[in-house]
C-alpha cells in the first residue's frame, strides 16, 4: 500500500511508470501484479455498480494467491507504492474512457487509508483536474475538492471533453 | 511504441483476458460496497457539469 513518503514527491503522473494493465471486456475489473522485494502480489481494481445509477464505487485490494481470497486491507510494503497508486489512477482512465458517464466513488478501508488516498489525489490533483470532475465528501456534503481537507470520500467524474 | 512510452501515457495500454469477465456479476469487495451505499445514502451526490 501507498506510504506517505511516496507520495510527497511529485514527478507527474505521465512520468510515473506503471504496470501492465489486464482487464475483462466490461473493463470493470483490472489485474496487475506488482513485483518487488517481497515477491509478486496480484492486485484487482474493481469497479462495482452501486445502489446510484451510474455511480460505480473503487474497490482495491491484493489477490492470495494460495488461498484465492481478497484482502483490500493488506499492507504489501512491497516497495512500489508509487506505481501501484499510478496504476490505479490508469484504471481510472480506462474505466472512463468506457463508461464516460460514470461517476466512481473512492473511500478508504480505514481512516488512515482515506488519508492516504486524499494525499494520492493531491498529488496527481493539477493533472487530474484537466480530466477529472473532483468532488471531497465532509460531513455528508460535496464539495469541490480542495487540497489539504480531511475529506472521508471522494467522487470523479470524467471531464467530457 | 515501446514500454517507456507505454508506461508514460496518460491513458493506460489494457490487456484484454476474458477470463476476468467471470467476475463481472460478483462483488469482490462487498463491504467497501455496503460502506459507499451507506454514505452514499447520507450525502446523496454531487452536482456535475453536465457538458
Amino acid at each position: 500500500m501507498f506510504k506517505k513518503s511516496d507520495i510527497c514527491n511529485n514527478p507527474g503522473y505521465m512520468n510515473i511508470e506503471k504496470y501492465e494493465l489486464k482487464s475483462g471486456e466490461q473493463l470493470e475489473l483490472f489485474e496487475f501484479v506488482s513485483v518487488g522485494p517481497k515477491g509478486r502480489i496480484i492486485k484487482l481494481v474493481q469497479y462495482s455498480p452501486t445502489n446510484y445509477k451510474d455511480l460505480f464505487n473503487l474497490g482495491f485490494g491484493d489477490k492470495n494467491i494460495e488461498t484465492g481470497e481478497i484482502d483490500d486491507s493488506a499492507i504489501s510494503n512491497n516497495g512500489d507504492s508509487e506505481k501501484v497508486l499510478a496504476t490505479v489512477v490508469a484504471t481510472l482512465y480506462a474505466f472512463t474512457d468506457k463508461h464516460r458517464d460514470a461517476l466512481v466513488y473512492v473511500t478508504g478501508s480505514t481512516k488512515s487509508r482515506t488519508r492516504l488516498y486524499r494525499m494520492g489525489v493531491t498529488k496527481y490533483f493539477d493533472e487530474a483536474i484537466n480530466d477529472f470532475e473532483i468532488f471531497g465528501e465532509i460531513n455528508n456534503k460535496w464539495e469541490e475538492f480542495r487540497k489539504d481537507v480531511e475529506y472521508e470520500g471522494f467522487i470523479v467524474k470524467r471531464k467530457l471533453n | 511504441m515501446n514500454v517507456k512510452d507505454v508506461n508514460t501515457k496518460k491513458k493506460p495500454v489494457v490487456v484484454i483476458d476474458k477470463s476476468l469477465d467471470f467476475f463481472n456479476d460478483k462483488v469482490l469487495f462487498p463491504k467497501k460496497l455496503e460502506k459507499a451505499n451507506e454514505m452514499l445514502k447520507k450525502a446523496g451526490l454531487p452536482e456535475t457539469k453536465k457538458t
